[in-house]
């Protein structure tokens, strides 16, 4: 048994209750959450508390292969279905049979390959590539995502059917900020663990100073960069100050908005997924170029609504603290849509 | 109806939580309500007798409408099951998958649902007996 959930939120205790009353039902699962909420952990605690614990358990990170590669590693192969197949392999699905097929980050698989997973998840049977037998799989599969995917689904970006299949039980994991209550809980177990991990370094508790930064603070990366911070701080003693660099809170920079600065994954994310629904052949019409005019345009609108509405649209203000000429700053905003807030005046200049 | 016979309606949509249940009270049937799939459970297996009926919604969040009739199914096979959606062909397909006894889309007749609910209880004591 690894680390145990940690909470007393609502969010937290409904879902350790969750776990408790459906892990041995073997329904499909659909857990989601931002980045570093601990996803993986309720996956595992779902596999310990069923009746396939000790059956095997086998995770494919979706994200972090090209769509062929895989298919192959989901479906495996036969001996020679195409150039380099010397040898049969089996796939996820076959190895994780009796046992536990963990899906995460599916929403970034692509739409062909989701209609093949739909397949087995209706039949309970597939075909390896390259050959003309069905293989059986008797597996559990949980699935985790970062992505919205009712909005996916909406923008044709997930499947419907999918959705509906992988989220039989739907557990939603709550971001650090909208539950403070854990965090007290969160620190004290991490500091315990890491002090026992580095016992042998000359360990550094923080002071009642940090911990109340700590608390304060709206943690973006979620548990992940709790963690981190913690680490740091016990190994290498970060004083308040240095702390205030290293937690990089949105309301410290007052970002408007959906205040998730520090954390530009998501960002990158949606960018490249605008991509793929823009053309159906998926990577092919990926250009680092093309995306990263589209991050910069997003950023850059960010900055310059947030600087504008704090100069109160003053725009001779805003050129001198973006240190950009006014022609610039009026081109900006009109390329970037960048509008005033209701009742603005815009000629008026101070 | 010989008996008051013992309904757990399920549904995250507390207007139809409330309609549900005083419709069905007028109809003289003993109505338990939860507001989730996962009380929804809870309530299921802590009901020592059973269930005669269970009336699930199927997109709700934690335990979807789909799991709690595949739970009842295998814990209780043999009590009937209403599934009700508003949403469009996926669930519902589902829901048939997962041996819904009937599925009924939103906006629904109460009358209608309070006639296929008699003749499935009617059905289950025939198959009973």
């Amino acid at each position: 048994m690894g680390t145990e959930i940690i909470g007393v939120s609502p969010n937290i205790e409904r879902i350790k209750e969750l776990i408790n009353q459906v892990a041995d039902t073997g329904l499909n699962t659909l857990v989601c959450g931002e980045t570093g909420v601990g996803k993986e952990l309720v996956v595992q605690k779902l596999y310990e508390h069923s009746d396939r614990m000790g059956k095997p358990f086998i995770k494919v990170n979706c994200a972090a292969l090209p769509d062929g590669l895989l298919e192959s590693e989901l479906f495996g192969y036969e001996q020679g279905a195409f150039t380099g197949a010397q040898r049969r392999r089996r796939g996820k699905f076959e190895l994780a049979h009796g046992g536990v097929l963990f899906l995460d980050e599916i929403g970034d698989m692509s739409l062909p390959l989701q209609s093949k997973v739909l397949h087995v998840l209706q039949g309970g049977h597939f075909s390896p590539l390259g050959s003309e037998k069905d293989v059986r799989s008797d597996t559990w599969v949980i699935a985790a995502t970062n992505h919205e995917l009712e909005s996916d689904m909406k923008n044709g970006q997930f499947r419907g059917d999918l959705f509906y299949r992988l989220s039989t039980i739907k557990i939603s994991i709550n971001p650090l900020r909208e539950r403070s209550e854990d965090l007290p809980l969160l620190i004290d177990h991490y500091l315990k663990e890491y002090g026992v991990q580095f016992k042998d370094k000359k360990i550094q508790k923080p002071g009642s100073g940090v911990m109340k930064k700590l608390l304060a603070y709206s943690w973006p990366g979620n548990v992940r960069e709790l963690q981190n911070v913690l680490k740091r701080i016990m190994i290498l003693g970060d004083s308040e100050e240095s702390l205030s660099d290293l937690l990089q809170t949105p309301d410290r920079h007052g970002f408007p908005g959906n205040g998730n600065p520090g954390n530009l994954e998501p960002l990158v994310h949606s960018e490249l997924l605008n991509l793929d629904s823009e053309n159906d052949a998926g990577l092919n019409s990926l250009s680092l170029k093309k995306v990263r005019k589209r991050v910069l345009d997003r950023v850059e609108k960010e900055v310059i609504a947030f600087v504008l509405n704090k100069t109160g649209w003053n725009r001779s203000k805003a050129t001198k603290i973006l240190k950009i000429s006014y022609k610039t700053l009026l081109y900006k905003i009109k390329d970037l849509e960048i509008k005033p807030p209701n009742g603005a005046k815009l000629d008026q200049e101070l | 109806m010989d008996r008051t016979y013992k309904l757990l309606v399920i549904d995250d949509s507390q207007e139809i939580l409330v309609a549900l249940d005083k419709y069905l009270k007028k109809k003289k049937f003993d109505v338990v309500t939860a507001t989730d799939g996962l009380e929804g459970i809870k309530l299921l297996k802590a009901e020592k007798d059973g269930f005669d009926l269970v009336i699930t919604d199927l997109v709700m969040p934690y335990v979807s409408g789909v799991g709690v009739i595949s739970i009842l199914k295998k814990e209780f096979p043999g009590t009937p099951v209403v599934a009700i959606t508003g949403w469009g062909e996926h669930p519902e397909a589902l829901a048939i998958e997962a041996n819904a006894d009937l599925v009924l889309e939103k906006p629904f007749d109460l009358e209608e649902l309070e006639q296929s609910i008699t003749t499935l209880l009617v059905k289950r004591k025939t198959s009973k007996s």
